[in-house]
């Protein structure tokens, strides 16, 4: 944990996690980058548009009997809307990302593509383009890929394990399992990164400290 | 770190860009595409810019339940933030699309004055035997190959939906639920609804509480189903403890057979006979009276069943006549030479058997009267207690019985079955006008 006033606005910042190097300023949206000389600005985030998602940086819940805490998120778009991924921090200093769209909710972790050992996954993290419809075997389970498509963040807040600035555009390609399992695989580049994990539904992560939003009654969990 | 909690406003306003009206987006962040309510224009709100995808100028369409109606269904509240007619080649529907920030979308679906609540599925179900399954519950087949198309459309959605749009469907069913599966070119989804009673939806949308759908919806539960189940639980126990009873109760076997001499003077007479045993815990027994030499007359039979440890008695009388005669008619006969008594539920006991009984005779009115010219005058008047060789015997049997008789044990079963058949039939009615609008429906009610 790591508090230093922000080289923009004075403003305190908190990094809590040397793996998590980004961060935006709560008080004048600069994307800030800690490294060993210290810490750099590297652009101003977007606001957030207005939403009425139920999450919100400092909301906490368990997945899979591990307690974790939203400390960050970044807001995707794409040509027929867009979605937020959460990032959580979880004890020990593992993260994991709360995806959120249409309402529902997915908890998935970063993976090695060569762990995944998927030679079509390969294929497009090398830059071929991913077929919706197409099977894809991960771990002795059949995925299909659902969607295929270029995305574009809209804006970011909080703690991140990278830099993520307005337009910053990605190739994004989501798998789904009959199980409810879910994985993506983002390019960039010739850079690739894969995430793997399933569909939870809000109450089973037994959240706390979630959104306040006018005329709804917030549910109790736990 | 969470900003200190003023609560998040819930709804934005956007103006129209073809009529200008007010829009509220009540499910901003996701809601993609809105309807106006007011000109129907689609407009696009995915982007800051509010986007005019196609403009119509005409009246929206007035909704059953209108936009930002709020209702609580199975404790959740739920807001009417979308709607959307569609058909399926004359066969219509309406689906509301219901929010709420912290439980996501669901869809409340009307048809026929039916209602449903509907959820995506974020798993895919599973093949089953020529069916479907989901969370351990079979689905089967109903529609085949259809095509939903979006016929009008008013308010916000989280894709892009306009008029026309059309999806292939196919659906799968249950009693109280519907699998249903929507493809398109990119894009395969399923989802389950559930029925819900038209009073819990009146309760909570305010729609009328009176409509009935007929015929029925495909995974609309049959209202007699829960009678006939309940029936056929009841009427196997009610069997079980007819069949438990005979066999507590004993089966019929013999337990004392003699016989006893009927006097010629036709005094009153009294014969002990015994023992018999009564094993079972209770049990009933009958008396079977024979006297074959009977002949216009009648034997009183009174029985007195006495315990010989406590000296309990009960009692039962039957009498055995049996008269015959000639008239205008011919010859006739009345009445039985066997006579049968029964004693209900007898407890375990050595019992005594004391017979009571008397040996009658019957004069027929109908013969002439004897006078000093009838040749026969001297002739005594015929008396079956003296006319044999022997003294008339009566032959007794006493025998213990099965619970119920085969009597009462078949009206029981009459009275069991009898509402149980109503109710299959009443089920029967449903069910086959449910199928009849299936894909799959049985060649011969698919008219």
């Amino acid at each position: 944990m790591l508090t230093l006033p922000c080289p923009n606005c004075g403003a305190p910042v908190t990094f809590r996690s040397p793996a998590l190097p980004n961060r935006v300023c709560g008080h004048c949206r600069s994307m800030l980058v800690r490294s060993d000389g210290g810490v750099g600005i590297v652009g101003i985030e977007a606001a957030l548009p207005f939403d009425v998602s139920p999450i919100q940086l400092g909301t906490r819940g368990r997945f899979d009997r591990r307690a974790f805490e939203v400390i960050g998120r970044v807001r995707w778009s794409w040509d027929d809307g867009s979605w937020n991924e959460w990032l959580c921090l979880f004890e020990g200093g593992v993260h994991g990302w709360l995806g959120e769209a249409m309402g529902d909710f997915m908890m998935t972790f970063e993976r090695p593509l060569a762990d995944a050992g998927s030679a079509e996954l390969d294929r497009i993290a090398r830059g071929s383009p991913a077929i919706p419809g197409r099977k894809v075997e991960l771990d002795g389970e059949e995925l299909t890929i659902a969607d295929a498509r270029e995305v574009a963040c809209i804006a970011a807040e909080g703690e991140l394990p990278f830099t993520a600035l307005p337009d910053w555009r990605i190739y994004s390609v989501d798998l789904k399992a009959a199980s409810g399992r879910a994985a993506s695989l983002q390019r960039e580049g010739d850079e690739a990164w894969f995430y793997d994990g399933r569909y939870v539904k809000l109450a089973e992560l037994a959240p706390t400290g979630l959104r306040a939003i006018e005329g709804w009654q917030m549910p109790r969990y736990g | 770190m969470a900003e200190a909690a003023a609560p998040q406003p819930a709804a934005k306003a956007v103006s129209c860009p073809n009529c200008g009206g007010t829009v509220t987006l009540r499910a901003a962040g996701y809601s993609v595409t809105v309807a106006c309510e007011y000109c129907a224009s689609i407009l696009d709100v995915s982007q800051p810019e509010v986007q005019l995808v196609t403009r119509y100028n005409e009246r929206a369409t007035r909704l059953a339940i209108p936009l930002g109606t709020r209702g609580t269904l199975d404790g959740t509240e739920w807001e009417v933030v979308g709607w959307m007619a569609r058909d399926d080649s004359g066969y219509a529907w309406q689906e509301f699309l219901l929010f709420n920030p912290y439980h996501g979308y669901r869809w409340l679906i009307e048809q026929r004055g039916g209602w449903s609540l509907g959820e995506q599925l974020t798993r895919t179900p599973e093949g089953a035997w020529g069916g479907l399954k989901v969370d351990g519950e079979r689905y089967t087949p109903f529609f085949a190959d259809g095509t939903a198309r979006v016929t009008d459309v008013v308010g916000e959605f989280y894709w892009r939906v306009k008029r026309g749009d059309s999806v292939r469907t196919d659906d799968w069913v249950r009693p109280g639920a519907m699998l249903s599966r929507e493809a398109d070119d990119h894009e395969v989804s399923w989802s389950r609804s559930r029925y819900l009673s038209t009073p819990a939806v009146a309760g909570a949308f305010g729609v009328p509480a009176h409509t009935k759908a007929w015929p029925p919806l495909p995974h609309q539960p049959s209202p007699a189903l829960p009678f006939v189940k309940a029936g056929i639980v009841i009427a196997l126990l009610a069997v079980a403890a007819l069949i438990l009873g005979a066999v507590v109760m004993g089966g019929g076997r013999t337990l004392w057979q003699g016989s006893v001499t009927i006097a010629s003077d036709g005094r009153d007479q009294q014969a002990i006979v015994g023992p018999i045993e009564l094993t079972r815990p209770w049990q009933r027994v009958r008396v079977v009276a024979d006297v074959p030499a009977l002949s216009n007359g009648w034997v009183d039979l009174g029985y007195t069943l006495v315990d010989r440890k406590n000296q309990a008695s009960f009692t039962a009388s039957k009498a055995a006549e049996r008269y015959s005669g000639r008239d205008s008619d011919g010859d006739w006969t009345e009445g039985d030479r066997s006579a049968t008594a029964d004693f209900a539920t007898l407890p375990a006991g050595t019992y005594d058997l004391v017979v009571d009984y008397k040996g009658n005779n019957w004069i027929d009115p109908s013969r002439p009267p004897s006078n000093f010219w009838d040749l026969n005058a001297n002739e005594p008047a015929p008396d079956w207690r003296r006319s044999g060789a022997f003294a008339p015997q009566i032959d007794l049997r006493v025998v213990s019985r099965g619970g119920a008789g085969g009597g009462v044990f078949f009206l029981m079963l009459v009275l069991l079955l009898i509402p149980l058949g109503i109710g299959l039939l009443i089920h029967a009615h449903f069910e086959s006008a449910r199928r009849a609008e299936s894909d799959f429906a049985a060649q011969g009610d698919d008219d």
